[in-house]
């Protein structure tokens, strides 16, 4: 199972990575999160990428990709680099209702793969 | 009451003619009487009233997991009406700044030269400005960014229009217009006052059951009257706006785009350097512009001119894009190079008009001028409940730090469940909708 991402469905609004920090760290805060939103602010260009066991989930809004350790790909801004120092994403395991990122967005961007 | 863990409990205070930050302790007392947001600031601008101050300060539940509170409040004198104004601003700049650490910043006094502050991770510093004044927003926020190396440091910024001084300037969030009809972007110039610049990566505690009432209440509100809706052109299409301009809104829109943890996404893009469907990162740098003002929008096309691109160049100049239009609907010019002139010498006469409900804000403005026309005049997709009703929603949005549109458009989010929200999140006991009612009577009282 897997987090998935409908990029052209996000709006930005951020509230998976603060929804994200507050299951790993009980607070408020962008900076715990599995998944983070990046953003070209003059293009418009953004979207959310994912910290997985052993790769990195990029949610584009000209479509999914997955990263290897060691690969690099255009379309994920320098805002995103931090990204590989966070916690991989657990699915929420030990929640109830599921991922809370899923349970926060208004816009059902998010969902589980191979659930 | 442990109101303490929606706070960080500190506000800084800036004298800009000492260059010197300090901070004090936001007390219990404080949140008791001034609940937050522009109730607060009303009790810090009384403190500082001698240093003529401009104060941003947090809503109670901005940055929570609370729909739709994205939101900081600037108050201070607007040179306009000559009374008081508190400008939302939000898009990311709201929560960001709670998130810095400071909740209530007092800027007071006057800059012997051009500053911009820098608020970050618990610590401010006012930094020389020199190399951007002049220069016009979009190529400040670049600049901004680069000298920090962070591109998401969120900026409340001026134009050539603020630095002049203009009544017509408006104080922009990042490179695009704000809520701001107030002319406080001449009050950041008077002051000398490029930027504040805001990276917060601080952290606040969240009380036990809240992140799933959140949830619940989120659910009900993309369920309710927003459902199915989105962008400006629908908001567009519920107040009436001429058909021709919302056709343009539709021919040009790239994404619509929501300010943090926000419901509905009000914030549309246009694309008009290219394609609007192209999606990827390739392509023109500059391809267009966000836009949240309707009002701004359709009076730029009212008076003649392009309004997209028009829209743009307000944004650049730091212009007030309804005011500005109306300036030169009455010049007679419909050439976008107008706007530059404005900038340089125009003024506002009196504060921006919507092109429609013109009848609703005039009754608003009858009973206080304080609060942003950027909004619409009268609820958007569900039952209006007149004047009174609109200020009364507006001053708890401007409280507790809920986008002010989103309050307009979705009655899931009524006074019973913001005082739940409240009285969780900080273990207010005896907080109800009365008290939300009583505190939020108070503050427009107070605004004038």
């Amino acid at each position: 199972m897997a987090l998935k991402v409908d990029a052209l469905k996000c709006t930005g609004c951020r509230i998976c990575e603060f929804a994200c920090n507050y299951h790993h760290d009980t607070t408020i805060s962008p900076i715990g999160s599995s998944i983070m939103f990046y953003f070209e602010e003059k293009k418009n260009y953004y979207g959310l990428m994912v910290k997985r066991d052993k790769s990195l989930l990029l949610g584009r809004p000209e479509g999914e990709k997955v990263l290897l350790p060691g690969e690099q790909i255009e379309g994920a801004g320098a805002s995103a680099k931090p990204i590989l120092l966070r916690v991989a994403c657990d699915l929420c395991k030990d929640e109830d209702s599921g991922p809370v990122c899923v349970q926060a967005c208004p816009y059902d961007v998010l969902s589980v793969e191979g659930a | 009451m442990e109101t303490m863990n929606n706070y960080n409990g500190t506000i800084l205070v800036v004298d800009l003619n000492a260059q010197t930050c300090s901070t004090e302790e936001l007390t219990p007392d404080m949140i008791e009487q001034g609940l937050g947001g522009a109730g607060i600031n009303m009790l810090l601008y009384e403190q500082y009233k001698d240093r003529e101050p401009i104060i941003l300060g947090s809503g109670l539940l901005t940055a929570t997991f609370a729909p739709a509170a994205c939101c900081g409040v600037m108050t201070a004198k607007s040179p306009i009406t000559g009374t008081i104004a508190h400008v939302p601003f939000g898009w990311q700049t709201g929560v960001e700044m709670k998130l810095t650490g400071f909740d209530f910043v007092v800027i007071g006094g006057t800059s012997p030269k051009p500053v911009r502050l820098w608020l970050h991770d618990g610590l401010s510093d006012l930094n020389d400005a020199a190399d951007i004044w002049g220069k016009d927003v979009w190529e400040s926020v670049d600049k901004i960014r680069e000298a920090y190396g962070d591109e998401m440091v969120q900026m409340l910024v001026i134009g050539q229009a603020g630095e002049q001084k203009r009544t017509l300037a408006q104080v922009c969030e990042n490179y695009w217009s704000s809520k701001d009809k107030a002319g406080l972007g001449a009050v950041f110039g008077a002051k000398n006052l490029k930027a504040v610049a805001l990276r917060g990566l601080g952290s606040l505690e969240v009380a036990e059951g809240f992140f799933q009432k959140c949830v619940e209440l989120k659910n009900q509100i993309v369920s309710g009257t927003i459902k199915g809706k989105a962008g400006l052109y629908d908001i567009g299409t519920a107040l009436g706006i001429d058909a021709g301009v919302l056709e343009k809104i539709k021919s040009m829109t790239h994404r619509n785009d929501a300010a943090y943890n926000c419901p509905y996404p009000y914030y549309t893009f246009l694309k008009y350097n290219e394609s609007p469907s192209a999606m990827d990162m390739k392509g023109h740098a500059e391809p267009g512009c966000l836009v949240s003002d309707l009002a701004g929008f359709a009076a730029l096309a009212a008076a003649g001119l392009e309004p997209a691109q028009a829209l743009e160049r307000c944004c650049r100049l730091g212009l007030e894009p309804a005011g500005a239009a109306a300036a030169l609907k009455k010049q007679g010019a419909k050439d976008i190079a107008s706007l530059d002139k404005l900038a340089a010498e125009g003024a506002a006469e009196g504060l921006a008009v919507w092109t429609v409900a013109a009848e609703q804000q005039q009754a608003i403005a009858g009973i206080t001028k304080a609060f942003s026309f950027a909004v619409p005049p009268r609820a958007v997709f569900g039952q209006d409940g007149g004047p009174q009703w609109w200020v009364q929603r507006q001053a708890e949005a401007y409280l507790l730090g809920i986008d002010p549109v989103i309050m307009l458009m979705a009655p899931e989010l009524s006074d019973e469940k913001l005082a739940e929200l409240v009285a969780l999140c900080s273990d207010w006991e005896d907080f109800t909708a009365d008290t939300l009612k009583k505190i939020a009577e108070d503050l427009i009282a107070k605004s004038k």
